[in-house]
């Protein structure tokens, strides 16, 4: 755990998409030009997962400062999808330690350079290769093994469902969600199957993107900053090795403490939880206590205002950059037309299904 | 435009490839899939190993459509959570059977497959897979 005292000050982002015309340099350059707060810091630290796979790309960050004309140190952080708030916890430990002033973080990922097929291949690999993946086992594969272990324990197939529909109903009025159209429960009959029960409505959408904040020793003199009090990392088991593929571990025992330890609720706290598959979010909160068999999703005033992994989007490396920069705006200017006047925000991320687990919490 | 499989990745792990190995912690004698040196429940390194028989029961499976490849000829396959008689469970391709037969706790037993090739005269490379087990 890291109690850090730093504070993110600005962003901005790119609407998460298929930027065929954009490839990762220019979609960092787009957010650190478009981010008036980026001007001046003194690092930069890149978040992204793929490079390797999609663009055939070694130390991306270099090559990123490289071409967008920063002369200051940079180093890339890669932790699967959970790269984002891995990158945010090092810009809170540099400032916080008095080693930086200002720290710029670009997620950036690109994901359509190849089609569909091969960009699944390269997101199955935030499993084991040699232990998972070789065997036929990709992350729809746990998402619908752990989708129908809820169902046998009572819950309904709606209720996945209803967390679909309200991802999208959010994304609608957010400039850069993906998928900003409403959905029915009628459109998952009709749904393409990925691993049944599985099917493609309950999947984030894959789309290229970039998002950057800054983080900061000091508060923006406007008031428009919000501090980052905490960022806590626990690493899960492997799905096979649990009692029950559908136990989330680690994510609900960060979300369970950090939720005492700053009171929170998270009906009205503004949050970003990490819903690659709708059954994820519903597994979490149920084994919080948050909802039943019938997952009423009403009383959560701020829950995934962006719209989600579902709706907003999911550039792999790039989206913890996202979450954190929404909280940021709910807590400060809004996000789509939505402000919360809760004093804390409240960010979590995890790769695989529940490998590892991070959450941050911002402090209006 | 995907490397190979590299021959010495798959070498280095053929034990587990080929067999079905558990890892046995002597602290908190929680039982785990793969030989591994270290017990991922309490991070024990004191660790012992047995040989599964290679059978068990299928506890869930889910039928994929989900293409990581150009082919679909195998979609959809069949993947399934098996608990091995010695109690642990891993997932693995479920062959051998019409998926409108496959039943949950249906008895499997281990048979070593492919899993793939580099190329139709290229190194292939065998694992294991599972198969319902004949009753009749």
């Amino acid at each position: 755990m890291i109690d850090v005292r730093a504070h993110i000050v600005g962003g901005s982002v790119v609407k998460v998409d298929r930027h065929f015309e954009l490839g990762y340099r220019d979609l960092a350059y787009k957010v650190a030009r478009d981010c008036l707060e980026c001007s001046d810091v003194d690092y930069v630290i890149v978040s992204s997962a793929l490079p390797e796979l999609s663009a055939h790309q070694v130390d991306l960050g270099t090559h990123i400062v490289q071409w967008i004309g920063r002369k200051v140190p940079v180093a890339r952080v890669e932790s699967g999808e959970s790269s984002g708030l891995a990158a945010v916890e090092l810009a809170a430990s540099l400032v916080a330690s008095g080693a930086y002033r200002r720290v710029m973080v670009i997620g950036a990922e690109k994901v359509t350079e190849y089609p569909t097929y091969i960009a699944n291949y390269f997101y199955s690999l935030t499993l084991d290769y040699e232990y998972e993946v070789l065997r036929g086992v990709s992350p729809p594969v746990y998402a619908a093994l752990a989708m129908k272990e809820l169902i046998k324990s009572g819950v309904r197939r709606d209720c996945f469902s209803n967390w679909a529909i309200r991802m999208h109903e959010n994304a609608i009025s957010v400039p850069h969600a993906m998928l900003k159209f409403k959905i029915t429960y009628e459109s998952f009959k009709d749904a393409q199957v990925l691993s049944d029960p599985l099917t493609l409505y309950d999947s984030f959408a894959f789309g290229d993107g970039a998002a950057a904040i800054v983080v900061s020793s000091t508060p923006d003199r406007n008031g428009s900053s919000v501090e980052l009090v905490l960022s806590k990392t626990e690493v899960g088991l492997p799905a096979y090795a649990r009692d029950s593929i559908s136990d989330f571990i680690a994510s609900t025992k960060l979300l369970k403490e950090v939720s005492e330890r700053f009171k929170l609720d998270l009906r009205k706290t503004a949050v970003e939880l990490h819903d690659s598959y709708t059954t994820y979010p519903i597994a979490i909160l149920r084994s919080l206590g948050y909802v039943d068999d019938r997952c009423d999703l009403t009383e959560f005033e701020f829950l995934n205002t962006s719209g989600g992994l579902k709706a907003r989007g999911h550039p792999i490396g790039a989206t913890g950059i996202y979450q954190a920069y929404e909280v940021f705006k709910v807590l400060t200017d809004g996000l789509g037309g939505k402000r919360a006047l809760s004093e804390y925000g409240l960010v979590h991320s995890m790769s695989g299904p529940d490998n590892l687990s991070r959450v941050l919490v911002l402090k209006r | 435009m995907f490397l190979k499989l590299s021959v010495p990745q798959f070498w280095r792990v053929k034990e587990n490839q080929y067999k079905l190995v558990i890892t046995v912690c002597s602290e908190c004698g929680k039982k785990t899939i793969f030989k591994r040196p270290v017990c991922p429940h309490c991070g024990s390194g004191k660790v012992e190993y047995v040989e599964s028989s290679g059978m068990g029961v299928l506890e869930s499976f889910t039928k994929v459509y989900y293409k990581t490849n150009s082919s679909e000829d195998r979609l959809p396959e069949l993947v399934g959570a098996v608990r091995l008689s010695e109690g642990v469970r891993l997932i693995g391709e479920i062959v051998g059977v019409r998926e409108d037969e496959l039943r949950e706790n249906a008895k499997v037993e281990a048979v070593l497959r492919r899993y793939l090739s580099d190329d139709p005269y290229g190194v292939i490379y065998y694992g294991i897979k599972f198969k319902p087990v004949l009753t009749h």
